[in-house]
């Protein structure tokens, strides 16, 4: 043996057995269901291994066209070779938060959810301590500290009419046109869809109000009710397709699904933010299902969506891309939060992320916004608690 | 038991105890077959309901409490019982009377038109939840192709104050699915009215009026009654329906209830809508009860 080779194979071993060091140990003792960080797993690239070998996650109340989900759960399937299980895609937090009660030790229980912040305090107990990498990314106010929920995205209120009404709505306080008769609605009961709850907040802000003071948006309820322009159906693409309605308020980050699904049925659907109000929403929450059925695509899940990489969708994704080693193919798919940009939806660590995707150009962005408020979950209870006794009366 | 069965097959005596046994034990055998019925009613009904029965009485942190009760009549939770049974009343009233109205104009018909209209009207009784709801969207909503074709024919029928979005447009909506089903369930009892009756009370001296009133009315209440009561509570519990076409515009039991124990805003508050429910169940049990009461005094009479 030449003395070339001989270094050549003694660094070999070195390698392979420092390799086998920091692997094995971690691969033969980790616990993907208590496993708090990749690091836990020996680093990305098993987790990846781990989630592989379970080669399923169980979602729930997650619709592919709700913030661009769709696209995050192909790059889950053709990048690492997970099935997606969707159960009840339409769903409420209620539901999830029941499913994980009642599923106890099936196989179809969920992996992860995608709760509204008022439901965190319910769910808390029945979630996984886990941070992802980018944890440091995510602002504090929107993170519990033990890491067993995390704010993914938000939205804020958007505008969105049929081209065929005219005049073009710009304005919330400008929907008491009488040209609007029967054509307005939102996102159905403001005590039960939180996309209702802002939309009245939007209302309330344009009509003198604030996060604080949401009466001035019941009035103008009332009076659009009372003149027949409010139409109390939920704003869906069923009722739009039975004309029902042709101006509604929705999350800017499911414009995109409600112009493709007009299209459809042969209807052009525009979309802009009123220029009197803009107004988000508290984010949504991620999080682990502390008993999930595949603890470790579970955790992929989560480092996936909230990665901040601008990277390929499962579509461009090559053979030789796919040959890659785990966390070099993780660099580079698209990561969830530019995901939730292409969608429309504003993710929680735009603030952090140096390589974002352009939104979608179906909604129009008018110049002169005004600045964007967000009513704390306090203030939303507050207003939930009003609109118990006021909704039905409007 | 086998021992009793054999001393059966043995001697059998008609008449006297082994047979009585026996026959109580044909009796036991002939339910083995609704076995599944009751195992159905079981998990779906008795099961669910005694657990929103223990639910009601805890609060959150599991401790026994009457706080959800005292809930319940409070605030928009205590107006929805006014709003629900009214609504339910006047719904049931209006499908009882046409109904009723159209099942007697049907049974003085032919055979082949009455299965006609059967099986027409177990179809329309059965339409319901959200598809109704986008039918009469489609067809009487603002835009809807009826409400076009009458303002084409110069009737605005939103010129004045109607809305589908309203308790009369919801009692309007059911009424599509509650006058068939009473059509459906009321026919069969027109029909056991005999000709050879109002030929009696003709030969007795009995008018039109008489025998509406003494013959008729007597013999029909208690199955006009009890479709009626169905009726109530068809529509006292209806909510997909109710649900597309109000957005909680309109305060009834199951919606509210439907927020509490469901939804994106409304959390930690489960046992306040065990708590309606199970006063829904009460208000469904006076119903009961009081045509228990009703079907009894008619008998007496009798």
């Amino acid at each position: 043996m030449s003395k070339k080779l001989k270094v050549v194979s003694a660094a070999a071993g070195i390698v392979l057995a420092t390799t086998a060091l920091a692997v094995l140990p971690a691969t033969a003792a980790v616990n993907a269901s208590t496993a708090s960080s990749a690091a836990s797993f020996g680093g990305l690239d098993n987790l990846i291994k781990a989630a592989k070998k379970e080669g399923a996650l169980n979602l729930i109340a997650t619709p592919r066209d709700w913030a661009n989900y769709g696209d995050a759960m192909d790059i889950m399937t053709k990048a690492f070779g997970i099935k997606i299980n969707s159960d009840n895609p339409d769903g409420s937090s209620a539901q999830e938060i029941a499913a994980i009660r009642t599923t106890k030790n099936m196989d179809k229980m969920p992996d992860v959810v995608d709760i509204g912040l008022s439901h965190v305090a319910e769910g808390a107990g029945l979630f996984a301590n886990y941070r992802v990498q980018t944890w440091n990314s995510i602002p504090k106010a929107w993170k519990s500290p033990v890491g067993n929920w995390y704010g993914g995205y938000t939205g804020s209120i958007a505008l969105c009419y049929d081209s065929s009404v005219t005049p073009a709505p710009t304005s919330i306080a400008g929907l008491d046109n009488p040209a609007y008769k029967g054509m307005f609605a939102i996102q159905g009961d403001p005590t039960a869809a939180q996309q209702a709850l802002i939309s009245v907040f939007a209302v309330a802000v344009a009509k003198g109000g604030s996060v604080k003071n949401i009466q001035p948006g019941i009035d103008f309820f009332h009076k659009l009710k009372a003149s027949g322009i409010f139409v109390p159906v939920t704003a869906n693409a069923t009722a739009f397709a039975s004309g029902s309605f042709k101006i509604d308020l929705t999350w800017d980050y499911n414009v995109t699904g409600f112009i493709a699904q007009a299209k459809t049925i042969g209807k052009t659907v525009k979309c802009t933010y009123p220029k009197d109000a803009l107004v988000a929403g508290t984010p949504y929450v991620l999080a682990i299902n502390k008993t999930a059925p595949h603890p470790a695509a579970a955790r992929l899940w989560e480092e996936l969506m909230f990665s901040m990489k601008n990277g390929k969708l499962a579509a461009d994704l090559t053979a030789a891309d796919l040959a890659l080693p785990g966390s070099q193919l993780f660099s580079l798919v698209m990561g969830g939060q530019n995901v939730y940009i292409s969608g429309g939806a504003s993710p929680i660590t735009v603030a952090s992320m140096t390589d974002k995707v352009s939104p979608p150009t179906a909604l129009i962005v008018p110049t002169g916004l005004p600045q964007s408020v967000l009513p704390s979950l306090a203030q939303q209870t507050v207003a939930t608690n009003i609109l118990k006794t006021a909704w039905p009366k409007i | 038991m086998s021992q009793t069965i054999t001393k059966r097959t043995d001697a059998p005596k008609p008449g006297v105890g082994p047979l009585h046994f026996a026959n109580r034990l044909g009796s036991l055998k002939s339910l083995i077959p609704l076995l599944p019925f009751f195992a159905f009613i079981a998990y779906f009904l008795v099961f669910p309901l005694t657990f929103i029965f223990r639910d009601a009485f805890l609060s959150n942190d599991g401790k026994f409490t009457f706080e959800n009760f005292a809930q319940c009549f409070q605030g928009v939770y205590g107006h929805s019982f006014y709003v629900s049974i009214r609504l339910s009343i006047i719904s049931a009233a209006i499908g009882a009377v046409a109904g009723a109205l159209i099942a007697s104009a049907i049974v003085k018909t032919g055979t082949r038109s009455r299965r006609a209209v059967a099986a027409t009207a177990s179809v329309l009784a059965n339409t319901g939840g959200v598809p109704l709801a986008f039918m009469f969207l489609a067809g009487f909503g603002t835009e809807g192709l009826v409400t076009k074709a009458l303002k084409a024919l110069g009737w605005n029928i939103y010129g004045g104050s109607f809305t589908l979005f309203s308790a009369s447009g919801i009692i309007l909506v059911y009424s599509f699915f509650q006058i068939p089903l009473m059509v459906l369930i009321y026919s069969p009892a027109l029909e056991n009215v005999k000709p050879e009756w109002r030929e009696a009370s003709d030969s007795l001296g009995g008018n039109r009026l008489t025998y509406f009133l003494r013959i008729t009315v007597p013999l029909l209440f208690p199955a006009f009654l009890s479709t009626a009561l169905l009726l109530f509570a068809n529509s006292f519990s209806a909510y997909a329906t109710a649900r597309a076409m109000t957005s909680g515009t309109l305060p009834l039991m199951p919606l509210l209830i439907g927020n509490l124990v469901d939804g994106n805003v409304i959390a930690n508050q489960e046992h306040l809508g065990h708590a309606m429910a199970v006063c829904m169940v009460g208000v469904s049990i006076i119903v009961m009860s009081i045509y228990l009461l009703v079907l009894k005094f008619s008998k007496v009479k009798r």
